[in-house]
């Protein structure tokens, strides 16, 4: 059976055969190893998986032990990307040369990287994998901190998020820039798919992957991973404040087609106050003091102006 | 074999570079990624151009910089299948972490390497410092002398990293213009026997292969990493088995014969130079007009850089009485590489030649017949005083006071 | 294999350290088959055990489970057991205890609840709770 896995309900999902295995050493509540499950249970395709380096690679492949029932690679920090292109590059070469039958269903090949190995130390990698149009997705697990090594900031950090090389003090309110705007940046790329998804909204995200996985080129999805022990929140509220992310707009789930054409895929029932999402997390409660109250306004503006942006995107078509 | 075959002469012209890109065609090759830099930048062109003409039937991937190049060439050679790639200086140092990477993964990549000093200041010519930078990666590490060498060790590189008792890569180093700019003639194979020659690639835990499904490039930490390094560094030392086999089999193909250490003249040397790449053919030179003379002089030069030589080399110095070590890479604040290791090979060793380190032809400085001879000429006082003539490292055919360093 | 990898030296580790999930070859299609049915290589970390992580362990009560499948989604430790469209049970060797799968149980009173590790299973099911007046989540 090849293709993605028919997922009508969780009911049916949950008929899914794991090859992501437990007793890796991710954090308890780590959002990680949801987003990886839900992302190889969506599809019955072989699978060519690789991971930069990062708390997923560290913590599912320490010798003796691996996590993976599937084809996997890690080289290094900046090029999960490049390892899975050379891979996707071999199987057509030994397809072309007949070497692989016409007959063995085509894998799929997925990367992983963490937002530093994204957004940062790998970003070349990723945008050559792109503009060459190897037939890959590329899944940035988005916890906006170099969480792995324990929490420094990266160019995913939020403004105002203390991190331990941008931390809250006396005079600091941490972070000072705003996070780059990476999906947008991919989706210059021409990509033909772009998503941002979250784990907790998984029919929404597993829509993505699926046609993630239905797409021939270069698909670039963005994955919300909420975590446990650098927002500071405690492991059982992954879920709860992964849903404050997305009904507060922080994280707005969305999509671009072929760089263009640009749809919101969920509009939250109640739009909560980004001060809610913030207050869950203690990286952010030196900002409820009365003299970064403006933060949390400016914060609350400018997530208002982005969905804005968002709402004309999709009703322009353009 | 590519289902286009190419239609060459028994004896091309070609330069160095385009003896790297030509057997790299001949080896039907199933993925090269590849990002260009002077010298090097014709190999892959080249290549382009055969592909560009139907003569390649793998996939050519031209990457954004040579980190990228050679981490592709690690993902597709863990996905199962011959890989290859080619770079200079500066490309081959970002390059650096995943040469590690690809050795500690015991994956065969065959390396095109055109050898060019490494700035600062900027340079485009050839020096070692490249080649020296690498030596410690895991590779195998094969010097050529000329374009016709580039050619063949090229296709034995495959076979070499490619064997089941090896599985490592390989660089095949070559010096930048001198060799790689210099169009000779060059005996080539057909496509057929060369690629016959190479053999089929074996895969060995391929990712492509969903029977077994493989976790590569794990993480071992001080329980695990020590035995892992010590089975790579046993892999290394093992291959000269395979590499003197390899070589046996070309010899009986062509003709040609290679070995892990290659000599001139040392038969009845009191004197002897070691050097690598095309200085060993200028030193040929210098040897046959010494012998003239009356002196006897030798020219010697690893062949195999890694795993290095060290008993060959050893025994090929016990009767001589001086020997000059000619490093063409800035030593950085010690003696020159080669020196350190011909007087290691040397120290356990009945010998106790003279033995002098000689910084020379950086940044492609050319090294002529006359500095040789002068090289030579001061071997012959040494011979004959057992002393230095000096102090242990001195810089030739640089402008400016002499550059003397290390008393004896 | 029949020797433990614990027990091997430099000469019999896999070249590049390179780990296999499986023993043997595997003629199946992996998306197919369940854990159960699978060749498990000692090197597969589903042969490793985390429940020492736990300080509290989630407990399941069937009598109040719906098979939503919010808890086996959610799992980050592939812990929650489901075959069938059915929950299981929680895989004790892999649950790290974080309690997701507590907090995304809808039911109302909930079909898993996290109890103090040392605590016995059955005298845990003694002590659950009653159907709450407030509206479940």
């Amino acid at each position: 059976m090849s293709g993605n896995k028919v997922i009508k309900n969780l009911k049916s999902f949950s008929t899914a055969a794991e090859r992501f295995e437990g007793s890796h050493v991710l954090c308890p509540g780590c959002a990680h190893s949801i987003i990886v499950r839900e992302i190889l249970n969506a599809t019955n395709d072989n699978l060519v998986v690789s991971a930069s380096t990062g708390c997923l690679e560290v913590c599912t492949a320490i010798y003796p032990h691996t996590s993976w029932d599937c084809s996997w690679i890690h080289i290094g920090f900046e090029n999960s990307s490049t390892a899975v292109a050379g891979a996707e590059a071999m199987n057509k070469a030994l397809r072309k040369k007949g070497r692989i039958g016409a007959d063995v269903p085509e894998p799929k090949f997925v990367a992983f990287g963490g937002d530093g190995a994204t957004y940062d130390i790998g970003f070349q990698w990723l945008s050559g994998c792109f503009e060459r149009g190897h037939d890959m997705m590329y899944v940035c697990l988005d916890n906006e901190v170099y969480a792995n090594t324990g929490g420094q900031r990266s160019s995913a950090t939020p403004i105002g998020a203390s991190a331990t090389t941008s931390p809250a003090g006396s005079t600091s309110y941490g972070e000072k820039q705003n996070k780059k705007d990476i999906i947008q940046i991919m989706a210059a790329h021409g990509s033909p798919y772009v998503a941002q998804v979250a784990p907790n909204k998984w029919k929404d995200m597993i829509k993505k992957i699926h046609r993630g996985f239905d797409t021939k080129g270069p698909v670039y999805i963005n994955a919300m991973s909420a975590c446990t022990t650098e927002w500071k929140f405690a492991p059982h509220e992954t879920i709860e404040v992964s849903d404050l992310a997305t009904d507060s707009l922080v994280f707005p789930l969305y999509e671009i087609i072929d760089g263009t054409e640009l749809n919101i895929t969920y509009r939250p029932k109640n739009i909560v106050p980004v001060r809610d999402y913030l207050g869950a997390q203690p990286r952010f409660k030196h900002l409820f003091k009365p003299e970064y109250e403006y933060l949390i306004k400016e914060w609350q503006e400018r997530v208002d102006a982005y969905w804005e942006y968002l709402q004309r995107r999709e009703e322009a078509r353009v | 074999m590519n289902s286009k075959i190419m239609d060459i002469k028994k004896i091309e012209v070609w330069d160095g570079n385009m003896a790297a890109s030509q057997a790299f065609r001949q080896a039907d090759i199933d993925v090269v990624a590849a990002y260009p830099i002077t010298p090097s930048t014709p190999v892959v062109e080249n290549y382009a151009t055969f592909e560009a003409n139907g003569y390649i039937d793998g996939e050519f991937v031209m990457v954004e910089s040579e980190h990228a190049a050679m981490s592709a060439c690690v993902g597709a050679a863990a996905a199962g299948g011959r890989v290859a790639t080619a770079t200079s200086s500066q490309g081959f140092a970002l390059m650096v972490e995943v040469l590690y990477q690809a050795a500690g993964m015991r994956l065969p990549i065959v390396l095109a390497q055109v050898n060019r000093a490494l700035a600062a200041p900027l340079n485009v010519n050839g020096d070692h410092s490249d080649m020296y930078l690498g030596r410690d990666s895991g590779w195998i590490n094969v010097s050529t002398f000329s374009p016709q060498e580039v050619y063949d060790l090229t296709l034995c590189a495959f076979k070499i990293a490619e064997h089941l008792d090896v599985r490592l890569p390989v660089n095949i180093n070559q010096d930048g213009f001198m060799s790689s700019h210099t169009a000779q003639n060059i005996r080539t194979l057909d496509d057929k026997t060369a690629c016959d020659f190479v053999g089929p690639y074996k895969a060995v835990n391929a990712m492509l292969d969903f029977s077994k499904p493989v976790t590569h490039g794990v993480q071992t930490e001080e329980d695990w990493h020590f035995e892992h390094k010590a089975k790579q560094h046993n892999a290394i030392m093992r291959s000269v088995k395979v590499i003197d086999a390899v070589f046996a089999e070309f010899k009986a193909l062509t003709g040609r014969e290679y070995k892990r250490v290659e000599s001139y003249g040392m038969e009845d040397a009191e004197i002897a130079i070691v050097a690598f790449g095309t200085t060993y053919e200028t030193a040929k030179i210098v040897v046959d007009n010494l012998k003239k003379e009356g002196i006897n002089a030798g020219i010697i030069a690893p062949r195999i850089f890694r795993p290095f030589p060290l008993e060959e080399l050893a025994a090929q110095l016990q009767n001589v009485k001086a020997v000059a070590c000619l490093d063409r890479s800035a030593p950085g604040g010690t003696v020159g590489a080669l020196y350190n290791e011909i007087a290691g090979a040397l120290f356990n060793s009945p010998a106790r030649p003279v033995l002098s380190n000689v910084i020379y032809g950086l940044g492609g400085r050319d090294m002529t017949v006359s500095v040789l001879t002068g090289i030579y000429k001061d071997l012959v006082k040494e011979a004959a005083t057992g002393k230095l003539n000096g102090t242990i490292q001195r810089f030739v055919g640089v402008r400016g006071p002499e550059l003397n360093y290390y008393n004896a | 294999m029949s020797k433990s990898i614990k027990d091997m030296g430099w000469d019999e580790l896999v070249q590049g350290a390179a780990l296999f999930s499986f023993e043997g070859d595997v003629d199946y299609e992996m998306s197919q088959v369940q854990p159960e049915d699978r060749n498990y290589a000692e090197t597969n970390s589903r042969n490793a055990y985390v429940g020492d992580w736990r300080v509290e362990k989630p407990v399941f009560n069937k009598d109040f489970c719906i098979d939503c499948q919010f808890c086996w989604i959610f799992c980050p430790d592939t812990s929650i057991i489901a075959r069938d469209k059915k929950m299981i049970g929680v895989d004790m060797d892999h649950c790290k205890g974080c309690g997701i799968c507590v907090e995304v149980c809808p039911t109302n009173p909930k079909s898993l609840l996290m109890f103090n590790e040392n605590t016995d299973n059955e005298e845990a099911l003694t002590q659950w709770p009653e159907k709450s007046e407030e509206k479940g989540e």
